[in-house]
């Protein structure tokens, strides 16, 4: 443990998810996955950096597997910590001498003392001319919300960053993919379908993605956006400074992705092939969707996450999975996630705006829930109200977008129901009779009691048959685009539209 | 027939609501031209008139409004019942009333932040 008695603000245990550090660093910057990402404070501000995101990488995660932090101390707090900054830069850049893009993170402590982290990076950058430094002035006190942070370094990469990068275009139809943080691959799913239509996509923002793709997102035709909550502010910009235009899209359930991916398509005039890829992925994984959807029907589901989840999920995990929605809340949803929640909620949800502790017990008494989606941290506090929970920030076993990925939520939502755990766990071994004369009841004898197999229940119908790792084997894939480089998409007018 | 009229708007607002995303942007100046470019072009299609797609963005609005319009006609059989002049006037005021509700009715404070 560090030595200092600078107080060790971790982003994430002491304020939940109010920390604006926590929102730029861990949310959005973090991602990246080809960089150094240098936190300029106390050693403690690095804690949140390991395993509390799953948010994977094809370049072995070196992002995820290792954590720098400039180590703060009292002295330099009374001198300053700029000689210390550049010292690590450059330490940094030897130790890893195959990564030349860093990105440094202001903290509360380096904030207050008001080192110039600018000024800093821009002389290493002169001294050592290979290399390319990002600084993200988002201090933790700067603000409530981990929202401030996405805000923050939003505004921050386009400023610095974007147009200072030439990337290589090599199809007609160019997208940078937006606000999509690779949990547990979500982000490579959603790529793999797009360059199965023959689109490039020019930058991921940030799942995944590399420094210098995203310092060229202005050469991108159009802005997929997924998280608009995180991530809207750089496409709102784009289309401001550079007339990108922005298109909202739902990677979750069959019907919105199946939609989203025809509103891509559709832009480019791809129809016919994301039409392939629909068809496709619908008869392979329907009918396992229906599988669960017939055992889930009804339970009860408060819908707590941070922010998206709330409006990208709040309809269709009850048309797709059968679940009910009793609640949803938000940890950090400005008043526009609200309203899109809210608008999509079925009615007699409970809608709560950043609850406390008590106010989520309150609400799990009241509605009792047969299951929470929600964070790590409030999942805690749910399983010790012995409730299923399911973390939906870093998932169980995601990826849960694309097709295969909104079964293996299915999936993860039936095993957390239908754990035989319950049955175990609600008997006090100092008061209670254990019965001794037979067994638990496995989830299948507990949840398949009303199912009868007929003509609506055929035995086509099964569990997830997936593999444990949908994920490495789309990576270095080979996509034959070719052929379909030869369309231009329309710009002029059309009769009727379609 | 007012009634009536108003009973089928509220039903495309309710489909709007639910499955769009387009009519929630960050500031009332996005809403105001999603809502239009977005509203118009659908009417457009369902009047079977010519669209423009003379710009980027206009093409966004039209993809928009091409799978709204489908949505709409495969949810409300009664769409296909009605005249172009009719359609035309059900779409007016559903473009009202989605500026109502995501624009001057709202209670969004970050709608008027002159800055992304």
């Amino acid at each position: 443990m560090p030595t200092s008695r600078i107080p060790q603000y971790n982003s994430g245990d002491n304020f939940g998810m109010r920390l604006r550090f926590l929102g730029a660093k861990h949310v959005i910057g973090a991602p990246m996955k080809d960089v150094i990402h240098l936190c300029h404070g106390p050693v403690g501000c690095t804690y949140d950096t390991w395993h509390t995101k799953r948010y994977i990488s094809d370049n072995d995660n070196f992002q995820l597997k290792y954590a720098w932090a400039t180590d703060m101390k009292e002295k330099h707090v009374v001198f300053g910590a700029e000689k210390l900054l550049k010292q690590n830069i450059i330490d940094c850049f030897k130790a890893f001498p195959d990564i030349k893009r860093m990105s440094i993170y202001q903290t509360c402590a380096s904030a207050l003392i008001g080192d110039d982290m600018n000024a800093v990076a821009k002389k290493v950058m002169e001294e050592m001319p290979d290399v390319d430094i990002f600084v993200c002035n988002a201090p933790g006190f700067g603000g409530p919300s981990q929202s401030g942070g996405h805000h923050k370094i939003n505004i921050a990469w386009i400023d610095q960053k974007v147009g200072t990068f030439e990337p290589e275009v090599t199809s007609k139809y160019v997208i940078n993919y937006v606000g999509d943080y690779n949990i547990q691959g979500d982000a490579e799913i959603m790529l793999d379908y797009f360059q199965r239509m023959g689109i490039q996509i020019l930058s991921t923002f940030t799942g995944n993605g590399s420094y210098d793709d995203l310092r060229g997102m202005h050469r991108a035709q159009l802005n997929v956006l997924e998280c608009a909550r995180s991530a809207e502010y750089i496409c709102n910009e784009l289309k401001k400074r550079y007339g990108i235009p922005r298109l909202d899209i739902d990677g979750f359930g069959f019907e919105p992705l199946s939609v989203s991916l025809m509103k891509v398509a559709m832009f480019f005039g791809l129809e016919k092939e994301a039409k392939a890829i629909i068809d496709e992925e619908t008869a392979r994984w329907r009918p396992e969707l229906n599988w669960y959807e017939k055992r889930l029907k009804g339970k009860k589901v408060c819908l707590w996450p941070g922010g998206s989840k709330l409006w990208h999920w709040a309809h269709v995990i009850e048309e797709e999975i059968g679940v009910k929605v009793v609640s949803v809340y938000s940890k950090f949803g400005h008043q526009g996630d609200f309203e899109k929640g809210v608008a999509r909620c079925s009615e007699g949800a409970l809608a709560i705006d950043d609850p406390n502790e008590l106010e989520g017990l309150e609400a799990m008494e009241m509605l009792k829930p047969d299951i929470i989606l929600t964070g790590v941290r409030p999942g805690e506090v749910v399983k010790k109200a012995r409730i299923p929970y399911m973390n939906i920030h870093a998932y169980h076993n995601g990826p849960y977008k694309g097709f295969e990925g909104w079964v293996r939520l299915a999936r993860d939502i039936y095993n957390a129901i239908y754990s035989p755990i319950h049955q175990l766990s609600g008997l006090d071994i100092s008061k209670d009779e254990r019965p001794t004369d037979k067994g638990f009841l496995t989830r299948r004898m507990i949840s398949d009691v009303d199912i009868i197999e007929d003509e609506t229940t055929p035995s086509s119908e099964q569990p997830y048959t997936g593999e444990y790792d949908i994920v490495s084997k789309l990576r270095g894939k080979i996509y034959s685009s070719s052929q379909k480089q030869e369309k231009e998409y329309i710009i002029g007018v059309v009769q009727g539209g379609t | 027939m007012e009634d009536l009229m108003k009973d089928k708007i509220e039903q495309l607002v309710d489909y709007i609501m639910k499955w769009c995303l387009w009519q929630f942007h960050s500031r009332a100046w996005d809403r105001e031209k999603q809502n239009e470019g977005i509203l118009t072009k659908t009417m457009q299609i369902l009047c079977e008139e010519p669209v423009e797609l003379e710009t980027p963005t206009y093409r966004c609005y039209w993809v928009d409004a091409v799978l709204l319009a489908k949505g709409f006609k495969s949810t409300y059989p009664w769409l296909a019942m009605m005249e172009k002049k009719d359609i035309k006037l059900l779409m007016k005021g559903l473009k009202d009333r989605i500026d109502y509700l995501t624009i001057t009715g709202s209670l969004n404070k970050e709608l008027s932040n002159p800055l992304y």
